[in-house]
């Protein structure tokens, strides 16, 4: 028993010195939400949300408010360590040694300036997605030193290629959500938001439980009922991976059984009234080649900026220009008849007459004519949305699943209007003080749709030249694809031989990546790490991928670093909608309590040491839109504070600096119609019919061709399918279920399950450490309730763990949630907890999307009885 | 305190907003969120169901506990605990029929063998081993004029806090409104937390 | 330790039916213990009384003593345990840690000048008398607070039932009667007393039984899943190793065929052996049933 017990001991404590509360930013995920941190006597006591902002409104969630025990986590990294044992292997201790930071820095920069002058390309640099202050300082780095080989949390599980590239192409945003305030029926395929993780996440909890409380019907799609579904009106299951099923065969329901569509809207805002050629192609004036519709009015084909929108038609068949020509919408109209509901059905499971039901109520909640004053502005009034996130897009289809599931939002107007699908804040016209950030969606020469704003230097759209690739990730040749799985595929060496890259990875710069667990299985991330002659990390922890990791360096954490941009680009984590804009900044709470430093100060010492300062200061002038006089000067290294203020000065005015933020912590200011339904008045169009697809695979195959690939035709169509996974065709006899992973409201990733509070809470949960699986499919099998078992996939890949048998999940579904079972010593609470489902995938090219490159996440398996158990 | 089981989604942001304001040791959970599945594939649904103590009308912890330390504010009507009296016997842990009573039996940091965090000595050293612990509505807070912290950072505004005796009180309201009940109505012990329907 | 103990009421905490632990288990342990003890503390003084045996009041005394000990231990807070005199208004405990102190007070005044004849006070002396007096009310109290303590627990409903007190009750003489026979026979009483005490022996027993099956089949058959699961915990779960071998094969069985005289001649050592058999099986009875204890469900509908 202790001499002085707990709570006995506090009586005497002198009234502190030091009790302040501080506006900063949260990153327990990227949703980065405003944050109030209670300070006492030098140590942090609580976090908050802060009222005064937009973004997350005072409240957190659950991750949001145990960020203090990630922070004051004991086994967190104080001192840069190297590595002195050569060998690198999965549990092969690397016999780390503490070394100062100028030993660590002169080294790194020595293997910088090494490759710099042979090829720098050789330099990788890979940032986690959690912490969004990284974007700007590794992207500029990255950019500084010349490598065009920037990859996010390993392109694997996390982000979306189809998802942000729907979204990019189809709403000018990273992501989409429903206009909560307005919409009355919105239809979720495979997504939560509003209710658990995801951008704006805090917000959107909110907004959705105002929605639901408003009446707005939700209806979620999804092989499992947890999270959304479980807030849902009705939850409809599916098997994994058909969700494109549905929404085509619901398209057709409305188009072809009801027709009911938008057709102001088509005409106007898509290009459903371009003129296709025979050959697939847009039939283009002679003069101007601009893509030609038919004015109806005029009787004749027009250019389409020269006719009427409601004078174009959008039905029927014509002759211009010597060959037989049809609108894209009556090519669209005819592709969805084949997707009947019963068709939707063998494929999906899902009832046809509920495919029917879900078509018609879609159709009819969209309200197609109705107006709204919001303002004082008159804007179409939309109120259906259909919403795809993570679920729908981890699959070899994940291009047509959001297309065809963003075609009902086409089809219906509901695009970015009032009540219907939202990008998150594609258009801002700036402050009123300095008329900065101004973004807005704007035109190409064809009419459709360039972003205004984008999270990298590669926007979505216009799509690019099919290239020999320059980047390991063999993006410049997949060019609908952003992150890649090639870096770590066990094909990667053979690919970049076919594709004559004309050298090899040889360094890595990882920061907070976990890359061990957030790709693929194991063996082969770790082959793939293996071969890089020089790892630096940037960690708050010894994780499992730092068993291959040359030099780790202590970062600091969100509690004791300096961020300009907490929510900007606004097309990522502001709540989308009315409302306000906000721009919250990030500023230390607490001082580091080792010898950790700030990232961004690293890499500006690094740019520095390895002499290409100049640069790098240039890239982050241009990243960060810095005006003058706020442009970084080439010759002196900043600190973060500096760089903070410069894009604070730059943005909001002198008078709002780093200074000025630290004490108010946001600026906020009103957001307009016009802004918010910029879709309404911009002259932008959105494709329905991808034309570009039949000619970039013609591109790509005189590439890959001579090379023994041929990009199959069925991914380069114009207008979406369903196309089967791996999972989907496996005819092997006892493998009959088919595991897919969901992301857990309390755990980002693979980093939270060291958050001991947050581990209590998944402990807790009855599914989050477990595998779900149907009832009725378990007991058929003779699984009993928490038994441990082993799923095992075709290619004998196995994970272990507890079974939780549910009814809430689809009978052929085995759901595993996020990034568990860590095995790391440096991560102890977490090691042994949950499953490890990304051990499960394979990483080659079979199991990537031919189209955009995008992984494969769902894994046919057969279940059975384990001896032992993992948790 | 009125808890709207339409607008929660089990984030489990009370729970741990809880454990922030408190800094209660590992396995003391004031509040928590419980889940629930109800009927049968497909036809199911998953309710979410965050529980903490009730502050009961007629409340039994009370009633058996032999020392007085479970008692009641008479001003406002809060069920709380003196933990110099209490003597850890946890009759009221057997009393309470909400299970929202938990034993603090020894120190245990939530690192374990890693020791107590700087956040853990300025806050969860506060509290007493040996004895019972429980939700009291953040009277610290409301007496400060804040909502429980539960209540205060629910992100889906799920948690509404004020006087059930005033009948023109919005959480009155609510319960009138929308059909609020409360958890083993047939146990008698007249809880104060009210929930409104899914 | 303290690891194990949380993982396990992690584990706990998830489960619909969460087992009541904190009275049983650990430091629980030393509860079930000190309830036992004093049961047959009373129990045992009581007999002691009826049948004039000083022996069994010294040894009743003795038991008292332990299980007031084994109660101090039980407590997260020992140093405060004077603190439970003051809610005898509500609280079962309040009051029987009264009967308790009383009992060993009252105890304390009427044994010293038995025993010892240097006393300050002599045995027929007003204080003595009165010692018997305060041992006796403590002794009531101690017999009749153990069965409300469990009624009065509204968190597990296997308790609830209003046969519990008279099960204490019941459990109290049968505890009081085997310790006196074990008393009897080491203090070489002629076999034919013992004999006779048997025969109480087998009725109380048998009103035990029957209260044991009673409670049983109520909680089987009624409304309650949490009694239900209960009722499960001891013929086919956690506990079912203590409710067949501690209760039906130690408590029951074994004394039935010494009584029966089918092991051996009804003897000294046969009577003692009855005794001893008798009281272990009741501490597994108490052991067995409140380790049953699973708290009530929390569930939005009723059951």
């Amino acid at each position: 028993m202790n001499l002085i017990r707990p709570g006995e001991k506090q009586e005497t404590s002198p009234k502190p010195s030091d009790d302040v509360w501080l506006p900063s930013s949260c990153s327990l995920c990227y949703g980065t939400c405003s944050i109030l941190a209670h300070r006492v006597d030098g140590v942090v006591v609580k976090i908050e949300g802060n009222p005064d902002s937009a973004v997350g409104k005072g409240r957190l969630c659950g991750k949001g408010v145990s960020g203090l025990m990630s922070h004051y986590d004991p086994h967190r990294l104080k001192k840069p360590l190297r590595r002195t044992n050569p060998d690198k292997g999965i549990g092969i201790d690397p016999g780390w040694k503490e070394i100062s930071w100028d030993e660590a820095l002169d080294e790194i920069a020595g293997h910088l300036r090494r490759i710099h002058e042979d090829d720098p390309r050789k330099l990788t640099v890979q940032r986690t997605t959690t912490v969004t202050s990284g974007r700007s300082p590794f992207q500029s780095f990255a950019a500084g030193f010349g490598t065009p080989n920037i990859s996010t949390a390993g392109g694997g599980l996390h982000c979306g290629n189809g998802a942000h590239l729907i979204s990019g192409i189809m709403h000018a945003s990273w992501s989409i959500v429903p206009d909560f305030e307005y919409c009355n029926y919105a239809i979720y395929f495979g997504a939560s938001k509003g209710h658990g993780a995801g951008h704006a996440s805090c917000s959107n909890m909110g907004k959705a439980a105002d929605a639901r409380a408003g009446g707005m019907k939700m209806v979620v799609v999804d092989p499992m009922c947890n999270f959304a579904s479980a807030k849902a009106t009705e939850w409809v299951p599916l098997r994994v991976g058909t969700d494109a099923a549905l929404a085509l065969a619901m398209c057709n329901v409305m188009v072809n059984e009801l027709g009911v569509y938008d057709a102001p809207y088509l005409k106007a805002k898509t290009n459903a009234p371009y003129l296709i050629g025979p050959d697939g192609l847009y039939v283009r004036d002679a003069e101007t080649d601009a893509p030609l519709v038919w004015d109806s009015a005029a009787g004749q084909a027009r250019p389409f900026g020269d006719a009427d929108a409601e004078d174009m038609a959008l039905e029927g068949s014509f002759e211009v220009q010597g060959v037989a020509c049809r609108p894209a919408f009556e090519i669209l109209r005819q592709h969805l008849e084949q997707f009947t509901p019963d068709w939707a059905e063998e494929i999906s499971t899902i009832p046809a007459a509920d495919v029917r039901r879900l078509g018609t109520e879609f159709a009819t909640e969209a309200r197609i004519g109705s107006t709204i004053v919001i303002d004082g502005v008159t804007l179409p009034y939309r109120p259906a949305a259909a919403i795809a996130f993570r679920g729908s897009q981890g699959h070899m289809n994940s291009v047509y699943n959001l297309l065809a599931i963003d075609l009902l939002n086409q089809l219906v107007g509901s695009a970015d209007m009032v009540g219907g699908c939202l990008g998150f804040n594609p258009a801002c016209h700036g402050h009123p003080d300095t008329g900065r950030p101004y973004y807005v969606p704007h035109p190409d020469k064809d009419g459709l749709m360039i972003a205004g704003m984008w999270m990298g230097y590669l926007y979505p759209y216009p799509i690019h030249e099919p290239a020999l690739p320059e980047k390991t990730g063999l993006q410049d040749l997949f060019v609908l694809g952003m992150t890649s799985p090639f870096l770590s595929s066990t094909d990667a060496e053979e690919l970049w031989q076919k594709f004559d890259l004309p050298y090899r990875p040889a360094m890595l710069i990882n920061h907070g990546c976990n890359l061990m667990m957030s790709i693929a299985n194991k063996e082969t991330v770790a082959e793939a790490l293996k071969k890089y002659e020089f790892i630096v990390s940037f960690d708050l922890l010894l994780t499992e991928t730092s068993d291959f990791v040359d030099i780790v360096l202590p970062d600091c954490d969100y509690l004791e670093s300096v961020d300009s941009r907490s929510n900007f680009p606004f097309i990522f984590s502001l709540p989308g909608g009315m409302g306000e804009w906000c721009w919250p900044i990030r500023q230390p709470v607490v001082e580091p309590d080792g010898e950790q430093r700030r990232f961004a100060d690293v890499l500006a010492d690094l740019a520095e040491r390895a002499g290409f300062g100049p640069d790098y200061n240039a890239a982050l002038n241009a990243g960060l839109d810095l005006q003058p006089p706020y442009r970084l000067a080439p010759d002196r290294k900043y600190r973060s504070e500096e760089v903070c203020d410069a894009e604070l000065k730059s943005k909001f005015g002198d008078e709002r600096g780093y200074e000025w933020f630290k004490e108010h912590g946001l600026i906020k200011w009103p957001k307009k119609p016009q802004e918010v339904y910029w879709r309404h008045f911009e002259p932008v169009r959105v494709p329905i019919y991808w034309e570009w697809m039949p000619t970039v695979r013609d591109k790509m195959n005189a590439i890959t061709e001579p090379r023994g690939i041929t990009m199959p035709e069925e991914y380069y169509r114009p207008l979406p399918d369903w196309l089967p996974c791996a999972s989907h065709t496996c005819k092997t006899d006892g493998f009959d279920l088919t595991a897919f992973y969901y992301r857990d409201s309390v755990h980002t990733n693979s980093y939270t399950m060291e958050n001991p509070w947050l581990d209590e809470a998944a402990r807790l949960d009855p599914y989050s450490y477990a595998i779900a699986i149907n009832a009725k499919t378990g007991r058929a099998k003779g699984l009993t309730d928490g038994q441990p078992i082993a799923l095992e996939t075709e290619t004998g890949r196995r994970v272990t763990g507890r079974v939780r048998l549910t009814e809430a999940i689809h009978p052929e579904g085995v759901g595993i949630a996020a990034l568990c079972g860590h095995w790391s010593d440096g991560m102890p609470v977490a090691k042994g907890k949950g499953v490890f489902f990304n051990d499960l995938l394979e990483l080659n090219w079979d199991r990537c999307s031919p189209a955009n490159i995008n992984l494969d996440l769902c894994v046919r398996v057969r279940v059975g009885p384990a001896e032992k158990t993992s948790s | 305190m009125v808890i709207d089981l339409k607008r929660c989604i089990g984030c489990y942001g009370c729970q741990l907003s809880c454990k922030a304001e408190h800094g209660t040791p590992p396995g003391v959970l004031f509040a928590r969120v419980l889940k629930r599945e109800e009927g049968q594939y497909p036809t199911v649904r998953q309710i979410f169901l965050p529980v903490l103590c009730n502050h009961c009308e007629d409340a039994p912890c009370i009633d058996v506990c032999p020392t007085g330390a479970s008692f009641r504010w008479e001003e406002d009507g809060i069920v709380d605990i003196d933990h110099d009296k209490c003597v850890g016997c946890r009759a009221c842990m057997m009393g309470c029929p909400y299970n929202n009573r938990y034993f603090n039996e020894e120190r245990l940091d939530y690192f374990h063998d890693a020791g107590a965090t700087p956040y853990e000595e300025a806050r969860t050293m506060r509290h007493q081993d040996g004895v019972v612990m429980k939700c009291n509505f953040c009277r610290d807070r409301v007496r400060a004029g804040k909502e429980p912290a539960c209540v205060a950072n629910c992100p889906t505004v799920a948690r509404y806090f004020g006087d059930l005796d005033d009948p023109t009180s919005e959480v009155s309201r609510l319960i009138k409104e929308r059909d609020g009940f409360t958890l083993h109505p047939e146990v008698g012990t007249g809880p104060a937390v009210y929930y409104l329907p899914q | 330790m303290a690891t194990a103990r949380y993982d396990r009421l992690i584990d706990d905490l998830r489960s619909e039916y969460r087992p009541q632990r904190e009275w049983a288990e650990g430091r629980g342990l030393f509860l079930v213990i000190g309830h036992f003890l004093v049961g047959v503390a009373a129990g045992t003084w009581l007999m002691g009384l009826l049948y004039g045996v000083i022996e069994a009041l010294i040894v009743a005394f003795a038991l008292a003593c332990l299980g007031g000990l084994a109660h101090l231990a039980f407590l997260g807070r020992p140093e405060r345990a004077w603190k439970m005199m003051t809610r005898t208004a509500s609280s079962w405990i309040a009051r029987g840690f009264w009967g308790l102190s009383l009992f060993l007070a009252g105890g304390f005044l009427c044994l010293v000048p038995e025993l010892w004849t240097g006393a300050p006070w002599s045995a027929n002396s007003a204080l003595s008398m009165a010692g018997y007096g305060l041992a006796f009310a403590g002794m009531v109290v101690l017999i009749v607070y153990m069965g409300f303590v469990y009624t009065s627990s509204k968190a597990i409903p296997f308790w609830n039932s209003p046969l519990h007190p008279v099960l204490y009750i019941a459990y109290a003489c049968r505890g009081g009667t085997a310790a006196l026979i074990i008393v009897m026979t080491a203090s070489s009483r002629p076999i034919e007393t013992g004999s006779a005490l048997l025969e109480v022996w087998m009725a109380i027993t048998a009103v035990v039984a029957v209260l044991w099956l009673l409670e049983l089949q109520s909680a089987a058959t009624g409304g309650n899943t949490a009694a239900r699961r209960s009722v499960r915990e001891l013929l086919a779960g956690r506990v079912a190793l203590y409710f067949y071998g501690g209760i039906l094969v130690i408590g029951l069985a074994v004394p039935a065929v010494l009584v029966a005289g089918i092991a051996a001649p009804l003897s000294q050592a046969t009577l003692a052996a009855i005794g001893l058999a008798s009281v272990v099986g009741d501490f597994f009875m108490k052991y067995s049933s409140i380790r049953a204890g699973i708290y009530l469900p929390l569930r939005t509908h009723h059951e």
